[in-house]
């Protein structure tokens, strides 16, 4: 038995959430169907174990050009998508000099101290304050 | 300005691209949910566009925080389905980058070594045959939930309030599985670990601790199943670690590992990361001196509006079902109160059947709006404990244990 994911479990969940935004408003009625607990698995009804594979989807998104992307790119990607910078909340410099160094002394990013400066101000200019 | 925004722009537009092969672009930059064609909702704080992802293994849509390692959240409108969230909707937080993506059951072993009499090895099939079933409904909620909407603004993933879910927990008693190891008198504290990693050498492994008394309540639990099926891979698959009323920073996913202390843990992620200052509800003002800080523990009450939002029009007059879901943190919910009128007046809401103290429990009022204009709901729950939502939101730099009392602004027409 091997479990894969399956494309149209996706499919399926997308209609089912489109049914279910249509209702935004406030609706009448009472709650819900969700609301009973699910069947248990029990030492009678023990889970059927197999082996579980699974395909993680990957970012091709790099960081917007101008000076000091190079060094976004070969850094920051190492160990995370580029798109948790591009959501944070616009920062200071400073704010982001201090992510920058969080990421050197806690998780041991590569990026040579003499790089941090370029890099912060690099990180303002695309998404600052 | 705005040139990065349209920078950023374009390339979430080219991601989804990629992503979903180019159906529904005029979707992407519609602005908010928008039926079948959604593909983007925009959080409502600066910078919250965010892509809904549909190819995440054994999920539906969610939204995409990041994609490696992944952060997905719940999009708020499956919290009205009912108060249990589904496996396939669950949000998903992950720190380190190299996570298993095959898993084996044949030889998956969970350990429990270090201060204890016998180091136990545990096969699956072991864990569910020799122990006896135990399960639990409880509210499994990121420290960082909501983070989004702090005020100033502070780095951290950007969620809204999606980072949260409540499953019905099957599995063992975590006590029962120590007990087999005999845990060493003078052992002080549990370090729990998972199979993920991080790509660099020097990262610190994603470790989490429970002093022994806690890890031994007799609550806190080993699942091996989660609203009665196996994990997905992306909650924890085959083991993850409930501990009931507290943050899920301690919910070690793909957990293989328990290491029995006889000193306090300092290790990283104890010591330097999830730390909160010690003061109530963990508010500080920004810039604040001297604060102590202490490792994130307790979650505090919570209510929710699930069922309408803020810019919804009602008709003046006609009664009007107003729901959602709250939960008590540490502790059972006590009461959930609603106001109609911006806070001014609180009458208790119906609560919704109790699956026991830690789950979600759905309440629901009735609504007459009174007057064409603007009127401010607010819902606020109060535990067991008798501890309270605050009317203010709290503030700290980690982004941690947002609570405030929630509103929205509808519409009598």
């Amino acid at each position: 038995m091997r479990r894969k994911s399956r494309r149209g479990g996706s499919v399926l969940a997308a209609s089912a959430i489109a049914a279910l935004l249509a209702v935004s408003a406030a609706t009448g009625g009472s709650p819900t169907a969700g609301d009973s607990p699910p069947a248990k698995l029990t030492k009678e009804a023990p889970p059927k174990w197999a082996i579980l594979s699974v395909e993680l989807p990957v970012s091709n998104e790099i960081f917007p050009s101008g000076p000091g992307a190079d060094v976004a790119d070969s850094q920051c990607l190492i160990c995370h998508s580029a798109g948790m910078v591009l959501r944070q909340p616009p920062l200071t410099k400073d704010q982001w000099r201090s992510e920058i160094q969080k990421m050197r002394s806690a998780y041991g990013a590569l990026l040579p101290a003499e790089q941090v400066d370029a890099l912060s101000e690099y990180l303002q200019r695309i998404n600052g304050r | 300005m705005q040139r990065f925004r349209f920078m950023r722009a374009q390339l979430s537009r080219r991601q989804f691209l990629k992503g979903v092969g180019g159906a529904g672009l005029a979707g992407m930059f519609g602005s908010t949910w928008s039926g079948a064609s959604a593909s983007a909702v925009d959080l409502p704080f600066v910078n919250g566009r965010r892509e809904v992802a549909t190819n995440f293994p054994q999920k539906g849509p969610m939204i995409l925080q990041r994609t490696r390692p992944p952060l997905l959240e719940t999009p708020f409108e499956v919290f009205d389905q009912g108060v249990f969230t589904p496996n396939d909707r669950f949000f998903v937080r992950w720190h380190l980058a190299n996570i298993p993506t095959i898993i084996d059951p044949a030889t998956f072993r969970l350990k429990i070594y270090g201060n204890v009499r016998q180091p136990v090895s545990l096969t699956l099939d072991e864990l569910v045959r020799k122990f006896e079933p135990v399960e639990m409904a409880a509210v499994n909620q990121c420290s960082g939930n909501s983070r989004g909407f702090f005020s100033p603004r502070v780095a951290g993933g950007q969620w809204a309030n999606g980072a949260m879910g409540n499953a019905l927990w099957t599995g063992v008693s975590l006590r029962e599985v120590l007990d087999r190891a005999g845990v060493n008198a003078g052992a002080l504290q549990v370090r729990f670990r998972g199979l993920e990693t991080g790509i660099l050498p020097q990262t610190p492994n994603f470790m989490k601790s429970l002093t022994v008394e806690h890890a031994r309540d007799g609550e806190v639990m080993i699942a091996y199943a989660m609203n009665g099926e196996p994990l997905p891979l992306l909650n924890g698959y085959p083991l993850r670690l409930i501990v009931p009323g507290w943050y899920s920073t301690y919910w070690i996913k793909m957990l293989d590992d328990i290491e029995v202390l006889d000193k306090p843990d300092d290790n990283f992620w104890m010591t330097k990361a999830y730390l909160i200052p010690d003061t109530p509800f963990a508010d500080i003002t920004p810039g604040q001196p001297d604060v102590k800080m202490v490792p994130i523990n307790r979650m505090v009450p919570r209510s929710f509006f699930t069922n309408v939002q803020s810019g919804a029009t009602l008709k003046i007059g006609k009664p009007t079902t107003v729901r959602g879901v709250a939960f008590g943190g540490d502790a059972g919910v006590a009461k959930v109160l609603f106001s109609d009128d911006a806070g001014g007046h609180w009458r208790e809401a119906r609560l919704g059947p109790d699956h026991g103290k830690y789950s979600f429990r759905q309440w629901d009022a009735t609504l007459r709006p009174r007057s064409p204009g603007p009127q401010h709901l607010m819902i606020r729950a109060i535990n067991t404990a008798d501890v309270s939502q605050p009317e203010r939101a709290n503030w700290n730099a980690g982004g941690f244990m947002r609570n405030v009392v929630e509103s929205v602004s509808i519409q009598g027409v």
